[in-house]
């Protein structure tokens, strides 16, 4: 009895993971065959991807653009693009075995995501050695290691600008809505959600958030500030300790990002708020897809769309020049080798253009 | 050392060593009342009524994931796969709950589910989750921290397949109304958590699975002996803990209006850290329901409480810490009592 | 005070919740003598004992050591300072050589490039010239894992000289050593004796007092009866003043007459070529059947592959004429079987479960409602009935069972297994560990249960045990059965013959 059940188990166990395989397969042989078509045309580009994260809800649509549009690319040219995305698991010494790994089977470009921004040196090295040329993206290397070699890149969007954006479109707000100072002592109250401690995003769209605001002329007050980890279910609960310790002080909501803002909105709803004309001004990034829902309901005041297709395309664009060996002619690339994707504010008035 | 004091030792009078023994054996319960009065004092808006409904709706989900790793620990395993379990069932029942005009729908043509029925899928995906687990600890003989280990990498990765690390959203107002309404002035969630306490406290106290339990977490060559189908009930044990984690998840997805692949991180270790916090010995074979729902409390109002006093996030951690510590060395001295 | 003695313990008193433990105990040792200590278990040996060695600190009293009064707040205190206790549970680490166990703590350490590290050949050599010292035949680089009993046992009394103890308490030495390896520990004992320590021996193994011991104090219910030089005493002035009564008979009498048979075993072996192999018996209705044979006769194999715990290659069993396949305690349960272990702690008591939840477990399927919710009513009715029956000493049925003594636990395995209603119970070693008075109490419950009708096989290693209960003998010789001996004619010696017929 008990062997049989064994067997069983087992064989559940085998077919699930050759299941789970099968799944993750799939994309690969998508583009295989799209691939194939163009054999004859065209040569083989391998490109490494490695990400930080694959959790990461942006850095994930930045993969898909990146895998979409070398799909696309592979069509267009007959170039046999594959995309070998890894996950780096939050973990730099993972990163670097990766890295390694994709080096020793002579990929052709290899894309990085850097776990730690600031080890990118070690990277560097190992691919200038075996002359392979990288592309960062979103987290940005040290200028000094940018300067060690000729063929490291850079794409991302300069995260204090996404801070500038949410703090404009607060100040917007506070101009036009007298209202929204309820106290009506001129200062701007506010609560800042923020993602996991350290993030360099973290850090500079809650700096930059505030100095737009204060830039504007608007004096602020800081009611409090807790780390939500990126997380809709931690944006909740700080924020309805919040309104229990604060209540009607707090004027507007500044979240790190869309997850926790959304969060920040359900406690709001708990609490009364979006019925009859008791609102609260709630600022994310990342332009979600939720988020965007809730801007056209009118609960979510701004976001800011951190362009994911716009990065994943500029990375696909400059990893392909590279390949075939072209000095990569992209518009707007700073000092020869710094991609500047810009951010885009998201609010109700302008959303359709996002969907 | 050996010292020579004669000197005989006066006993407490009786009075003050009973006070002793009902402090000792009621340690986590004084810890959560010194606790709740003393957060209380420093700021009032804490024991606002809105507030402690707050915290008991957050527990409410909270001790649901406790109470399935309990049963899991008195049988001396563990599961550490609840948080992902939590995440992908989220995930699962979110997606079936979309509003029909939702622009972003991840089943576009979907009809409007009676609400129930994902809600049982979540808890059914769960359970088939619980009863894979339970057979590869029972079965293959699969130590519970690495098989359970095992599972939550597999359920993450289904988590991600499933969602694609897009962010759900647009859930129908009739099922986030289902946590944030209440009946009587008793918020639905906690109405939930209180079936279920219920339930399970039943379950434990008064079936022949509660003290098959017990035994085999007391004994399990002795429960062996004794006639006891050790196997198959282990499986059962992590079968309803899987289940009550389908139950979390659909309930979290419902409170936070939405779901993403990374729902539930470290839930798992929250949750043993409560059981713990509430007496369930990891060496299996003892816990009671009520320590368990302490234990959770005790967490949740440290955690709406630091937030409430404004403490920084970073030296939230380092009292969170302190506290669970503190907690476990009280409670653990009522069983150093016989001395 | 005077220099006699070593060791004076002075007007002890020990109280825990709702129990007198030690009521005024006055324990005197002199050196180079062995002192029994005998009492009931419960008469408060062991927490005297554990007063002693800073386990408890006793509520009244002191303790004089060498003509100095001490306190010791740990067991490391009385190390220290002489005391070493070998207990009944030893605990040595298993992976670890002999030697690192016997100096784990205090390794000597010499300097290499300055820094300070194991001196693995000073630790050898210390171990060896103990080891010789103690004519113990043990090398010092064995893994520990790898020793029997009797030599782990040694190899703590090495550890207990080396810590230069003038006081090694012995707590039920011998009750899992062979007749060989008793001679041996003796041997020791009397060695030590002529280095002049002195040894505080605790035993239930009456014979072994008389040979081993020269002073014996007895206690009963937490009160010393009196101190006796061993000459004074036989083996029923003992029990008789430690069960505080006339015992006029070690075992109950029986009458009973063996009926139709009930169960049969034919050439059942193991799946394990080294264990017991084509074994063939039958049991009448009402019969006690002894197993008896040396350690490593495979009797306890025997009786849990019958009972499913163990697997067998091939063999039958019948019930009642019936042939039954019987692959986990659960079949056994429900053909009527039940198995007390040999080994209570491991695989009976749920130490920290209640004596009810104990009591019941076995039975919980006759007390449900709805099948799958306990009758509180009748199942607390049923235990309090069997606790009752079984006069099992406990303060109330919901205390945890590991607060009884070994005899009261055993007794409510065995209501455990009587809720069951039984026809057939299997008695492994069930009187291993448990005083005088409370194994007269089972043999009276299983003259009782043949009696009724029910039909008992019994292991025992106690020769005097077997015979004296036993309707007939199956002695067992390296898993083979080498004879059967009627009850009536049965004695030591025939047993001891076929006991070592195959070896």
């Amino acid at each position: 009895m008990k062997k049989t059940i064994s067997i069983i188990l087992m064989s559940v166990l085998l077919i699930s993971l050759l299941a789970g395989c099968g799944g993750g397969g799939q994309p690969a042989e998508g583009d295989n065959k799209q691939a194939e078509g163009g054999d004859k045309a065209g040569s083989e580009i391998k490109i490494g991807l490695c990400l930080y994260k694959f959790d990461d809800t942006f850095i994930s649509t930045v993969r898909q653009a990146i895998e979409k549009d070398a799909a696309e690319k592979s069509k267009a040219t007959g170039d046999k693009i594959t995309i070998n995305a890894v996950d780096g698991q939050g973990q730099q010494a993972t990163q670097n075995d990766q890295v390694d790994t994709f080096i020793t089977q002579g990929y052709d470009i290899i894309d990085v995501n850097m776990v730690d921004r600031t080890a990118a040196s070690v990277i560097i090295d190992k691919a200038k050695k075996a002359d392979i040329p990288i592309v960062f993206f979103n987290r940005e290397p040290v200028p000094e290691d940018m300067d060690k070699w000729d063929k490291l890149y850079y794409v991302g969007a300069k995260a204090e600008e996404s801070g500038t954006m949410q703090g404009s479109i607060a100040v917007e707000y506070w101009k036009n809505h007298p209202e929204a100072d309820k106290n009506g002592d001129g200062i701007m109250q506010y609560v800042m959600l923020e993602g996991e401690p350290g993030h360099q995003d973290a850090i500079l769209r809650t700096e930059y958030s505030i100095k737009a605001v204060e830039e504007a002329g608007i004096k602020t007050e800081k009611l409090a500030s807790d780390t939500g980890n990126w997380q809709r279910a931690q944006g909740q609960e700080k924020m309805a300790a919040w309104l229990s310790a604060f209540g009607d002080k707090i004027e507007v909501v500044f979240a790190n990002n869309d997850d926790m803002a959304l969060g920040a909105i359900e406690a709001l709803k708990a609490a009364g708020y979006f019925q009859g004309d008791k609102y609260m001004p709630v600022i994310g990034v990342d332009a979600t897809a939720p988020a965007l829902d809730a801007l056209a309901d009118g609960k979510l005041l701004g976001t800011v769309l951190n362009d994911a297709k716009g990065q994943g395309n500029a990375i696909l664009e400059i990893s392909y020049a590279l390949a075939k060996g072209k000095d990569p002619e992209l518009e707007g690339l700073t000092d020869g080798k710094y991609c500047w994707v810009p951010y885009q504010p998201v609010t109700k008035e302008n959303m359709d253009q996002f969907r | 050392m050996a010292s020579t004091n004669t000197k005989p030792k006066t006993k407490p009078s009786l009075q003050t060593s009973e006070l002793k023994a009902i402090l000792s054996n009621n340690a986590i319960y004084m810890v959560l009342l010194i606790l709740f009065l003393t957060i209380g004092i420093l700021n009032k808006n804490f024991l606002s009524l809105s507030n402690i409904g707050n915290i008991l709706r957050i527990s409410s989900v909270r001790m649901i994931i406790a109470l399935g790793v309990s049963g899991a620990l008195i049988t001396r395993g563990t599961d550490l796969s609840a948080g992902r379990v939590v995440a992908l069932t989220a995930c699962i029942s979110a997606s079936l709950l979309q509003r029909p005009d939702y622009a972003y729908k991840i089943y576009e043509n979907l009809p409007n589910l009676p609400i129930i029925l994902p809600i049982l899928l979540a808890i059914l995906i769960g359970t088939i989750i619980g009863i894979i687990n339970g057979s590869i600890v029972a079965y293959l003989k699969v130590p519970a921290f690495i098989a359970t280990l095992g599972m939550q990498v597999i359920v993450y990765g289904f988590a991600c397949i499933y969602t694609n690390a897009q962010p759900i959203g647009g859930l129908r107002d009739d099922f986030t109304n289902l946590a944030s309404g209440s009946i009587f002035l008793i918020p639905n969630l906690v109405l939930i958590a209180a079936i279920i306490v219920a339930v399970i406290w039943f379950m434990y106290n008064h079936t022949q699975f509660g003290k098959y339990i017990y035994a085999i977490g007391g004994n399990p060559s002795a429960a062996e002996v004794s006639g006891v189908k050790v196997e198959p009930t282990l499986v059962k044990v992590y079968a309803l803990a899987g289940g009550l984690y389908g139950l979390a998840g659909a309930l979290l997805a419902a409170r936070t209006g939405g779901a993403t692949n990374n729902y539930g991180l470290m839930y798992e270790l929250d949750a043993i850290a409560a059981c713990t916090i509430g007496g369930v010995s990891t060496s299996g074979g003892i816990g009671r329901v009520s320590g368990i729902i302490t234990g959770v409390l005790i967490f949740e109002v440290l955690s709406n409480g630091l937030v409430i006093l404004g403490v920084s996030a970073y030296w939230q951690q380092v009292i969170k810490g302190i506290i669970i510590i503190t907690a476990v060395a009280f409670d653990i001295r009522k069983y150093f009592a016989k001395r | 005070m005077t220099q006699e003695h070593i060791l004076e313990m002075q007007n002890i008193s020990k109280s825990f919740p709702g129990v007198q433990a030690l009521d005024n105990v006055t324990l005197k040792l002199k050196p180079g003598t062995v002192h029994a200590l005998v009492g009931e278990n419960g008469a408060g040996k062991s927490t005297l004992m554990k007063c002693l060695f800073g386990l408890y600190t006793p509520d009244k009293g002191h303790i004089i050591l060498d003509g100095k009064t001490v306190e010791f707040k740990t067991a490391k205190d009385a190390i220290e300072n002489g005391i070493s206790m070998i207990h009944q549970e030893l605990q040595p680490i298993p992976h670890r050589s002999v030697m690192e166990n016997i100096w784990l703590g205090r390794f000597p350490t010499k300097k290499i490039i300055g820094i300070s590290s194991v001196d693995h050949k000073k630790m050898y050599k210390d171990t060896k010239t103990l080891m010789e010292e103690l004519k113990i035949d043990i090398n010092p680089t064995t893994l520990v894992s790898k020793l029997s009993v009797s030599q782990i046992q040694a190899v703590e009394i090495a550890k207990a000289v080396s810590y230069k103890s003038k006081i090694i308490i012995m707590d039920e030495p011998t009750s899992s050593l062979t007749e060989n390896e008793v001679e041996n520990l003796f041997r020791i004992i009397k060695d030590l004796k002529a280095h002049g320590v002195a040894i505080i021996y605790i035993s239930h193994k009456i014979e072994e007092i008389l040979e081993i011991a020269d002073e014996v104090t007895i206690m009963r219910d937490g009160k010393k009866i009196g101190t006796w030089p061993v000459q004074e005493l036989t083996i029923d002035t003992i029990i008789t003043k430690m069960v505080g009564r006339e015992l006029t008979h070690r075992f109950p009498p029986r009458k009973s007459i063996p009926g139709e048979t009930i169960m049969k075993v034919e050439d059942l072996t193991s799946i394990n070529p080294r264990s017991f192999k084509n074994v063939t018996f039958d049991l009448k209705r009402g019969e006690v059947l002894g197993i008896g044979g040396l350690v490593g006769a495979q009797r306890t194999e025997l009786v849990e592959a019958i009972f499913g715990i163990r697997n067998i290659s091939k063999g039958k069993i019948y019930i009642k004429g019936q042939e039954v396949t019987i692959k986990h305690p659960f079949d056994a349960k429900q053909k009527g079987l039940a198995l007390l272990t040999e080994d209570r702690r491991s695989t009976g008591i749920f130490p920290m479960l209640s004596v009810e939840e104990n009591v019941l477990i076995a039975a919980l399927h006759k007390y449900l409602k709805l099948n799958f919710i306990v009758d509180k009513k009748t199942s607390s009715e049923a235990v309090k009935a069997a606790v009752e029956k079984l006069q099992i000493k406990t303060p109330s049925i919901k205390t945890q069972i590991q607060y009884l003594s070994g005899g009261n636990q055993q007794k409510a395995i065995f209501s455990r297994w009587l809720l069951t209603e039984p026809e057939i119970l299997i008695l492994d070693e069930p009187t291993r560990g448990i005083d005088v008075g409370a194994k007269y109490e089972i043999y009276t419950i299983i003259t009782d249960l043949t009696r009724q009708g029910k039909s008992i096989i019994m292991i025992s290693s106690e020769m005097p045990e077997l015979i004296g209960m036993s309707d007939r003998i199956m002695v067992m010789c390296e898993g083979k059965v080498s004879g059967f001996i009627d009850g009536k004619r049965a004695n030591q010696e025939t047993i001891m013959k076929y006991a070592t017929q195959f070896a």
